[in-house]
Order: structure tokens, then sequence, then C-alpha cells
């Protein structure tokens, strides 16, 4: 009896597990029933998933308070504490996961390349196979609507803006000098060899407050954060030669590569318009390391590159042509380090910096000048949730300049300059919903050296309009200090300045994109000086002025032919500007109205080959004929350019590589130099500048050596 | 004490029952993917990965369900999400079983459906990530079947494309196949043993 007893009262025990029964409805924030969402009561195996009709029900055992929890793709997590007795018939909302695909991305103004980017438009690879880039990153940028193309320079020219309005940065850290010495008319490259980066992002306007100091757009570059494997580089090309390697250890990986470019044998075999007595020549070496914390990652990269080069350039007023040459050595130095801190809080934070030495030799001027210059950098960001993300940091920049002429027939004469500035920034990320994202940042910077203390604000706004498509604006004001050519003589003038107002259309449906940005810039406080170029004697002032305005449209198509990836790029492009020695508000020579790309690759898969060919169109561009009565009244003829590479792999890690640049040979004037008095009948005589060769010819030869034996280079050319 | 017993006993009964729901849930959701519900079948290893807290298992197979599924859809958002969230579950199971060899091999698989379903994307990068995968899952453990096999049919598919070949990596085959029937019968109940049934299909490339 007793022994009954217990079991009974073992099996009440056993059977007070009474089953509760759980149910309920899961939909959308549209009302819409989702199928599939897992459902389950967290920290016990009781759950289901919901059916077609949304509609949910399981049975438990638990009792007292429980969390009910919710998931599915693309959905953020549903989380409810309740008795578990009143956890029937419940309607669930769940609600959109703002980082997951097909939601709106604040994209105004900038182009991404990278795998993880939602408004990716080029892959990694694209920045290296396109044609006429020959390994150039920078090269492929030129492809993308929203820059003029101004070949016989090689930087990157920003809608409307020159050259030293754009500014480079490598992990978030400020490139001093991201280009090659180079002379005039000879166009640059980056420094930095491609194989380094993962991800970049191209601003050509409107961009965060983290970055300052250009007037029209930055480059970000990201180094790699892991290499994929231990392997050795060998390239063979025409023009020189490379090698590269990569080591893995416990957490730490190092790459080291070098490459020596000689001009002089090509040179030799293919007529150049330029008189080269010492051709091109440089030595460049590059080394990363880095470290991975259990909660961060290390970087340290650095790169030292040796240039020298001499020649005659041609000079309508001096017959026997100006002698000009050039040694350049340049060190850059970047640490940074990421990671979390705990609490939805991650630190990024680093510094750089740069020696840059140079020995110029003009017909019997000599100058050298050294340049040092140092970013520091740290920034904090708080994910409060998906939703809602706050960044905030503090940057310093110093610089120091100081440059020394000697000529025979003239005294020595010096100059420098500290350039120094503060600047602090803070920004928030806000996602009303999938459909609606806002971010806004300000930006505050204040330089030593001009004694001016700048407030600039910036915000984006992005709308999804349907599933594919979405629109978004921008806006900001961005400052810039006059560049080292004038403040080595004149420090008592104010930041130049430019807003951004950008208006942005996006439709992105399974490898096809289109992308249409117009926008307004207006410029004021720029820098004006009274003779050709500034001098020491010249006089300076901030009373210039200007405007650029345009449409920029991009179209890429990867799906509807079979192995060929193409994209086409056109802008538009008014500007008008009074700036350096301009009489009037006048188009510059770099900016043409009208400038087209067409990038295609196609894979032939038969012959492992891939031909990559890119066109390149831009409208006559605006040169000042002082014959003629007005300023920068008259137009070059039009650019064109077809510019082919075949990349052949002879096996999975030999590739045999050729690139010719501009192969219709066409012949193209960039502008013309007049001379500085005109003739006895009252003419200004001039001489047309061209490219220094029409075509340019590569060949080359690509090794990979690696334990695995599939890795190759081709995301190198 | 006839009493003491009983009850002794019927602790145990209830505490082995207890044990063995996940070994119930695991079966389930075995059955779920069988069924052809492999979205069930997610969910199920999920709710008995959170239930579990400190175990890879269920994660593992999680990931799995979903890097199998993408080779049957066409859908590149759904390819993408379902990719992305078989990694989230990939580095879930790491957190709780540092160095092993099978969530490796399954990270492998994860990047080979990325190079599968977008060869022209993520070719490149995938590729020498598949392969690094491979090497440290066979550092880790050199008698793995999964890894032997796996690797060469990744090795053949490249020996292939490349117009060599794709017989050199026949006797690997034959390697996974001495490890499989090697294999240890683990312990652990659940533990990764499949494979065995693909070699067939694999060895087609040697005839």
């Amino acid at each position: 009896m007793k022994l009954t007893l217990t079991f009974a009262f073992v099996l009440i025990l056993l059977s007070a597990d009474a089953q509760t029964t759980i149910s309920g409805k899961v939909a959308d924030p549209s009302g819409n029933p989702i199928q599939g969402a897992n459902v389950y009561l967290d920290g016990t195996y009781d759950g289901s998933s919901s059916d077609e009709n949304g509609v949910f029900s399981f049975s438990s055992s638990e009792t007292g308070l429980q969390t009910l929890k919710v998931s599915f793709l693309s959905f953020e997590t549903y989380s409810l504490q309740k008795e578990v007795t009143e956890m029937g018939a419940l309607n669930i909302k769940l609600r959109e996961d703002v980082n997951s695909l097909g939601s709106v991305v604040l994209n105004a103004g900038t182009f991404s390349a990278g795998d993880n980017s939602k408004a990716s438009v080029l892959n990694p690879l694209d920045i290296v196979t396109t044609a006429g880039a020959a390994g150039d990153y920078i090269g492929a940028f030129q492809t993308l609507p929203g820059t003029s193309n101004v070949a016989e320079d090689g930087r990157l020219f920003v809608r409307g803006g020159d050259a030293s309005e754009a500014n480079v940065y490598i992990d978030g850290l400020r490139v001093f000098q991201p280009f090659n010495a180079t002379a005039n008319n000879i166009p640059t490259r980056g420094r930095f060899s491609p194989f380094l980066f993962k991800g970049t992002n191209f601003s050509t306007g409107g961009y965060s407050a983290e970055y300052g100091d250009a007037l029209s757009s930055v480059l970000l570059l990201n180094t790699i954060d892991e290499p994929n494997l231990e392997k050795t580089d060998v390239s063979f090309i025409s023009v020189g030669l490379g090698v590269g390697n990569t080591q893995k250890w416990k957490k730490n990986s190092l790459s080291i590569n070098a490459f020596y470019i000689n001009l002089k044998p090509y040179q030799e075999i293919i007529s150049q318009r330029v008189d080269w007595i010492k051709p091109f020549e440089s030595l460049s070496g590059e080394a990363v390391y880095r470290h991975k914390f259990n909660k961060g990652l290390l970087k340290i990269y650095g790169g030292l590159n040796y240039t020298d080069l001499q020649l005659i350039q041609e000079d309508i007023d001096v017959p026997e042509g100006v002698n000009f040459g050039l040694k350049n050595r340049n060190l850059y130095l970047n640490t940074s380090y990421k990671g979390a801190l705990g609490n939805d809080w991650t630190i990024a934070s680093g510094t750089s910096f740069a020696n840059d030495d140079n020995d110029v030799n003009i017909i019997n001027t000599d100058i050298e000048n050294r340049e040092n210059s140092f970013h520091f950098k740290i920034k904090l960001r708080k994910r409060f949730s998906n939703r809602f993300k706050l960044n905030f940091g503090i940057e310093q920049f110093i610089n120091s300049f100081s440059e020394k002429g000697t000529a025979s027939d003239f005294e020595t004469f010096k100059t420098s300059y500290n350039n120094n500035s503060t600047a602090a920034f803070t920004e928030t990320n806000i996602f009303f919903s999938k459909k609606l994202a806002l971010q806004i940042g300000v930006r505050g910077v204040h330089n030593v050296l001009l004694n001016d203390t700048k407030i600039s604000p910036r915000a984006s706004l992005a709308y999804k309009t349907a599933s594919k498509s979405q629109i978004s604006l921008a806006y900001g004001d961005f400052y810039q200090a006059p560049q080292q050519e004038v403040l080595k003589y004149d420090t008592t003038l104010d930041p130049q300045r430019s807003s951004h107002y950008i208006l942005n259309y996006l439709y992105q449906n399974n490898g096809r994109t289109f992308r249409a940005e117009g926008y307004y810039k207006s410029y004021d406080r720029l820098v004006k000086f009274n003779t050709e170029t500034p001098e020491f004697n010249s006089l300076y002032d901030n009373n210039g002025k200007g405007y650029a305005t345009g449409l920029d449209i991009f179209w890429r198509d990867n799906k509807s032919i079979k192995n060929l990836e193409y994209w086409a790029s056109y802008s538009y492009l008014d500007t008008e500007r009074d700036y350096r020695n301009y009489p009037n508000k006048a188009t510059p020579n770099f900016a043409a109205n009208h400038n087209l790309s067409l990038v295609t690759k196609y894979w032939i898969d038969n012959w492992k080959s891939l031909l990559s060919t890119t066109y390149n169109f831009a409208s006559g561009r605006p040169y000042n004929d002082p014959n003629a009565g007005v300023f920068q009244n008259k137009k070059t003829r039009t650019f064109n350019s077809l510019d082919v590479s075949w990349a052949y792999l002879i096996s999975q890690q030999k590739i045999l590589y050729l690139s010719v640049s501009n192969i219709l040979d066409f012949d193209n004037t960039f502008n013309y130099q007049y001379t500085n008095t005109p003739d006895s009948n009252g003419n200004f005589a001039r001489r047309p500048i061209k490219p220094n060769a029409d075509q340019f010819i590569i060949v080359g030869f690509f090794w990979t050596i690696s334990d695995d034996k599939t890795d190759n280079q081709l995301d190198n050319l | 004490m006839k009493i003491i017993v009983t009850i002794l006993s019927l602790f145990v009964a209830t505490t082995i029952n207890a044990q063995t729901s996940y070994e119930k849930g695991m079966t389930k959701a075995f059955e779920l993917w069988e069924n052809k519900t492999p979205d069930e079948a997610i969910n199920l290893f999920e709710r008995i990965a959170r239930a579990e807290k400190e175990n890879w298992l269920p994660f593992y197979y999680a990931a799995q369900v979903h890097v199998v599924t993408t080779f049957g859809i066409k859908d590149a958002e759904e390819i993408e999400s379902r990719l992305k969230k078989a990694q989230d579950f990939i580095n879930e199971a790491k957190t709780f079983s540092k160095n092993n060899a099978e969530i490796l091999i399954m990270e492998a698989m994860l990047n080979t459906a990325y190079v599968v379903y977008n060869p022209s994307v993520y070719g490149m990068t995938h590729s020498a990530k598949v392969e690094e995968l491979y090497q440290k899952a066979k550092v880790l453990d050199p008698e793995n079947p999964r890894a032997m096999l796996y690797h060469a049919e990744w090795k053949i598919g490249g020996a292939k494309y490349w117009g060599k070949d794709p017989k050199a990596f026949c006797s690997e085959i034959e390697k996974a196949i001495l490890y499989f029937e090697k294999e240890s019968n683990n312990d652990i109940p659940f533990y990764p043993k499949w494979g065995m049934n693909q070699i067939e299909r694999v060895q087609q490339n040697c005839k």
C-alpha cells in the first residue's frame, strides 16, 4: 500500500509537468503572415515553426515566467517575457532587420568596392582588371562617373575640382603623398600596390564628418585584415620587376613586396615626345604586419619609395627646352588598431607619418624641400541598437615644411611653415525602418597656422522607394587649407570652402545596377594670386569663387551576356570658377563638359583568358588663347582612347599579360601652350600639349608560388 | 528500502528522459531535414543550440542545412542571406569548440557555395579561403575522411577547369575511403560521420 501511494505521489509529481499550449500568429510590419519563423521558449526544447498562415502552436511543460523568442531571416529576433499561461493567441509583429540585405543604404556621393557592402558597384577584382589602369588602383576609379579624364596628370579630378581637392586615406588615416612624384605632363600613379587592399570607398561628394580638409572627394582604402595564405609572387614586366611574399604564423601575418621600375629600355625602343636624359626609375618597398588580439586587430604598414628622373621639357618660350630633374624619397608609416571594448563600444585608432624629400633641378635652379606630416586619430563608436549608432572622435594633424632654393645667379632663398590642426567630429546613424535612414554629423577644425576655426555640418538621408530602388540626399560643408605651393609664401589666408547638394537614385537588381546622381557644388574663399604661378612676391587673397553642377550616370550589367561584365559611366559637368590667376570666372582646362567610359571584361573560358577593354571619351577641354579676346574661350578636340588588355592564364598560377593603351592610336591634345610675348605680327604662337607617347604597351609574366597551387595574381593586374 | 530504490530508479528514469530530449530533438531535426523541410530542421537545430548552450553540434548542423539548401536554389538574395546565416552559426559553433576540423570543413563547404553561386564575384577571393580551410582542417585532424574527400573533390574541380588530369587526386579518394573505414566510433552522439555515401559520386571523375 505504502508503495502504491508513493508511486501515485511520484506519478503526480511527474505529471505536474502539466502541458500549457503556446500559440499565436507571426506577421511582418505590414501584417503579412511570416512562414517558417522559429518560435521557442528560450532555454528549452519547446518550440515550433510558423505555418503558411504565420500560425504556430506548441505545448510546453514549463511554468511561470518564461521568455518567448521568435526569429526569422532578415528580421530582428523578437523577445517576450510573460507567464506561460498567458502565452495563448499571441499576435507577434517582427521588426525588419535593418542590417539585412534589401535595406536602404546611405550611399549618396559614394562608390563602394568590396564584397560586403550592400551598395557595392565594383568588386575588388574590378579595380585591377580594368584595361588602361595597368595595375594602378586609381586608374579604375577614373572610369567612374564624377571624374574627369585628365590623362596627362593621372590623379583624380572630381566634379569640377582639381586634383588637390581629393584626399586619400588608408585604414582611416591620411595618406599625405598618395601619388608618385613626377614632372609636368607625365602622368603619375598611386604609390601603393593594389593587392594590399580589400575594400574601397570612393566618395565624389557629401562624405562623412570623419573626413575633412578636402573640397571635393575622399578615397578610403582598407588594407586586408588577414591574408588567405602564405605565398610568393614574382612578376616580370616590360618596364620592371617585382617580388612579394606573405607569411602567417599564430596570430600574426606579414606581407612584404618590392617593385623596381625602369622605363629606359622601353623608351629606347618606343619613341617619346619628351627628351629623357634619365628615364623614370623607381624603387619601392612595402610591408604590412598584422596581429590579431582577442578583441581587436593591429596593423602596421610601412612604405618606402625612391624615384629618380631627368628630362628636357618642351617649352615654347625656351627653344632648347627646360632641363628638369627630380629625385624623390617618400616614407610612409601607418599604424592602426580596431577593436571591441565590450558593451557594444568599438574603438578605431591610429597614427600615420610621412616624410617626403624632394630634390628638384630646373635649369640652373636647385630646390630642395622636405615635408614631415603626422596624423593621429581616435574614434569611438557605440551601437545602441541596430537602428541607432553613434560615432565620435578627435584628430590631430602636424605638418612641417621647409624649402631651400639655390640659383647660380641669385641668392639662396628659404621658406618654411608649420601647419598644425586639431579636429573633432561626431556622427549618428539612425534607421527609422528598413526603408528610411538618416546620418547626421558635424565636424569642427581649428587650424593653428591660419588661426581659424570652422564648423561644418554633414547630413544624408536615404529612402527606399521600392524593393530594388532607393533615393538619397546629401548635404555638407567642406573646408580645405590652401596648398603647400601657396602656404610656403603666405600663411595669412583662410581655408577654402565648398558646399555639396546631392540627389541620388539607385536601382539594383540581380547583377544589374543603375545609378544616377545630380549635384550642385558651390565654392568660395578660393585662393587667388596675381602671377602666373604662386611666387614669394605674389599678392594672395581669398576672393575666388565658383560652382560645379552636373549629372553622373552609371550602369553596370553582369548578367545579360554570359561571361561578360561591363559598365558604362557618363558625366555631364558644368563648372566655372575664378581662382588662381584667372581674370574672371571661367571653366578650367581639366573640366570637359562630357566624359564617357565604357569598360568591358570578357572571360573566354576555352582560352582561359580575360579580355578587357576600356573606352574613354571626353568632349573638348577649354584652353586659353591669348590671341582671342575672351579668357579660356577655346576648346581642344575631343579625347578618345581605347585600351585593351589580355590576361592569359597559362596555368592556375602563371599569368601572361599584355596591355596596350590607345590601341587605335587616336591623336589627343590636352591643352596648348602659348608664347609669353607676341611675335612681330602681334600673334602669340602655340604648341600643343600631347601625351608623352600616344600608346603604352606592357608585357608581363606573373607567377605565384604557394603550397596549394590555386592562388594567382589575377587580382593584381 | 524498496521504496527508496523505486523512487531512486524513477528519478534516474526521469533524468535519462531529460538527457534524451537532446537526442530526441536532434533525431527529429534530422528527420525534418530528410522529409524536405529544411527550414523546420534549421529552426529545430537552432532551438536545440540555444537550449543546450555550450554544444557546437546543433549550430554545426543548422549551418550545414543552410549550405546544402543553397545548392538547390537560384534566388540570389535568398542564397546570400542563407550563407550569411550559415556563417553566423559556424561562428557560434566556433566559440564552443576551437580548432575543430569538422567546423573548418563545414566553413570550407560554405565558401565553396559562394564560389559555385557567383564565381565572378567570389571566385578569386573565396577559392583561396576554401583551400586554406581544408589545409587547416587536415593539420588538426590528418585522418579526417571528409577533409580528404571534399578537398580532393575541390581539387578535381580545379584540375578539370584547368584542363589537367583530375585523376591525379584519385589516390586521395582512396585515402578517404580508408579513413572512413578507420573512423573511430566517437562516443559523442551526433558527431559528424556523414560523407561516405558521396564517395561514388566523387569517384565518377576517376573513370
